[in-house]
């Protein structure tokens, strides 16, 4: 098989991966649990205000920050759920004895399944974005959709990538699916939340962790004060400091590309043994 | 021998998960084209362990394995175009249905969608399952999840079949039926390598046998010539008169003749096993007169082949 057939069957393959992985969430109704819970969410600060008599934000970006304080939350659920049994889950339920056995490279599988975890939690994202995009435009108009709302949208897609690298890399390295799964929820829901507060109280700049990186969500929306809460759970916690922008998407980027890399190389070494 | 000869050939291969401890020690074997092929040993012998390196599942420490003369550790994707495989009891997506799952595997096998909507269908008749094509596999019993998983091995029609332990889970008739598919398969020209620790099962389905324990082989030979190795020790007799304590005394007594042993209407007569032997003992019962029904040497089967190599490997005294 020449070069060019044999990249073309391995794409042909990546993609196959990704749509089988994909109708695997859809049966695990895994895809209309998160969808469900990304819609729900941010249609609650636009539903309850008035159940409870309260005015909206002065501003789009002001409602806009206060809605999207969830979304880091709602990208670590997603990113958990879709992507902590990925890899372990072949191995500890064994279906890998049937999936691996056939005429595909394993880096076919790996991607296909990364690539389907990535999509599936982009759109709960996506959901996200476009209910508080239409009550935006329903309360303020759509001319208030800001850029720095399109803006805030491209860094939780980025986020996402981060977060699902993490969670893919526990996921090749741990046995378990639920420890994968509760490890990724938890390193970005607790620890790397706490560890960034203990080294912020010692003015320690924690650019380094991407939970912190994460406040840049809600910061580019203007609206942020410099010290406080910077955004929901899991999304940078009591932070002194704000994120450079850059070095936050540095650090995202980063996150995004070496944890997927490694998850990738321990996958592909990874053997069924037992 | 010509790489176009053979479908399955192993190398010298070596397998430690600790090192030190050899679960594979320098196995060399080749399968022919068109062969059913049983391999046979006890449970840790090293037969899951070849197979999980034929399929790409294992790396071995040392020596190769090739399928159809391509590497399968250096290239799995080319040298598995043409297997179909079960390994062990794998976990099946319960969430899916079989379309589902076969429609996937179907793909990756490169097969186009009209091929894939005929052959789920013919597939699954094979295994019986054609009424569950688009049913949750949660709701299937291990017998049914069994049969899938081999209507998945077969379905992109595999010029090389790799079954581990392949009725393991199944009922007698769903045994049978597998059984008899094999040989429908080998009748295409399908290789099919199949380990298993049933002789009965590889007698009954193989032509030939490999013998496999501490790591090593032992033997491979056809199911034939190694029945036709063992000599059957015991003739068992049939007499029209009734069988008494006077006529075991008497058989006893008679030349040639090293044991005795009644089994309901019939008498076991422990002899050396050879022919002419065999021969003598028939002549002095004509010459006594007694009446005799039947007169048949055991035959010999695996199994006793079986123990025997397994007890000269570990030195036991039989």
């Amino acid at each position: 098989m020449s070069f060019k057939n044999d990249v073309s069957s391995d794409m042909n393959h990546v993609f196959l991966n990704v749509a089988f992985e994909m109708k695997k969430h859809w049966k695990k109704n895994r895809i209309l649990i998160v969808s469900l819970l990304a819609i729900a969410l941010p249609l609650l600060f636009y539903a309850v205000p008035p159940m409870l008599g309260s005015d909206y934000a002065e501003t789009a970006n002001q409602f806009a920050s206060s809605n999207l304080g969830f979304i880091t939350l709602m990208i670590i659920i997603s990113a958990a759920m879709f992507t902590g049994d990925s890899i372990s889950g072949e191995f500890e339920n064994r279906t890998g004895l049937i999936l691996f056995p056939t005429p595909q490279r394993q880096n076919s599988i790996f991607v296909g399944k990364y690539i389907a975890s990535l999509l599936a939690t982009w759109l709960a994202v996506g959901w996200y974005y476009l209910v508080t995009m239409l009550a935006i435009g329903q309360i303020y108009g759509f001319d208030q959709v800001s850029m720095e709302f399109c803006q805030s949208f491209l860094l939780a897609l980025l986020y996402s990538a981060s977060a699902v690298s993490l969670i893919y890399f526990f996921s090749a390295v741990m046995k378990r699916s639920i420890s994968s799964t509760l490890l990724g929820f938890f390193a970005l829901m607790m620890i790397m939340p706490i560890v960034s507060l203990v080294l912020s109280l010692g003015d320690v700049d924690t650019w380094f962790l991407v939970t912190h990186s994460a406040g840049l969500i809600t910061d580019v929306l203007g609206t942020s004060g410099v010290s406080g809460f910077s955004s929901g759970p899991g999304g940078g916690g009591l932070s002194s400091i704000s994120p450079d922008f850059y070095e936050g998407v540095w650090v995202m980027t980063a996150y995004a590309i070496g944890f997927f890399a490694a998850g990738l190389s321990v996958a592909n070494r990874k053997k069924m043994e037992g | 021998m010509d790489t176009a000869d053979y479908a399955i050939r192993i190398e010298n291969l070596g397998k430690e998960y600790v090192k030190g401890v050899k679960v594979l020690d320098g196995v060399s074997f080749d399968v022919l084209k068109g062969d059913i092929v049983g391999y046979l040993g006890p449970n840790g012998s090293g037969k899951t362990t070849t197979i999980k390196i034929l399929t790409n599942l294992l790396t071995p420490t040392s020596g190769r394995a090739f399928i159809k003369g391509i590497d399968v550790t250096k290239n799995p994707k080319e040298a598995l175009r043409s297997v179909g495989a079960l390994i062990e009891v794998p976990g099946i997506y319960d969430y899916l249905t079989p379309n589902d799952l076969l429609t996937y595997f179907g793909k990756i096998h490169g097969m186009d969608k009209k091929k894939i909507e005929e052959r789920i269908p013919e597939v699954l008749k094979k295994v019986k399952l054609q009424d569950w094509q688009h049913k949750k596999i949660g709701a299937f019993s291990t017998g049914m999840q069994r049969r899938l998983a081999i209507s998945n091995a077969i379905l992109h029609e595999p010029e090389i079949l790799i079954l581990d332990e392949p009725v393991i889970g199944l009922d007698p008739k769903g045994i049978k039926e597998i059984r008899e598919m094999l040989k429908d398969f080998q009748k295409i020209g399908m290789t099919i390598f199949l380990s298993s620790h049933l002789m009965h099962e590889v007698s009954e389905t193989c032509d030939k046998v490999i013998f496999l324990d501490g790591a090593k082989l032992l033997d491979y030979d056809t199911v034939d010539n190694i029945k036709g190795r063992l000599k059957a020790q015991v003739i068992v007799i049939k007499f029209l008169n009734p069988v008494t304590p006077e006529l075991l005394t008497q058989l006893n007594s008679m030349e040639l003749v090293g044991s005795i042993e009644r089994r309901n209407d019939d008498v076991l007569i422990g002899f050396d096993g050879d022919y002419e032997t065999s021969f003598k003992i028939l002549a002095q019962l004509m010459a006594m007169n007694y009446k005799i029904a039947s007169f048949a040497p055991e035959e010999a089967n695996l199994e006793d082949f079986y123990v025997s190599v397994m007890s000269d490997e570990r030195g036991v005294s039989s």
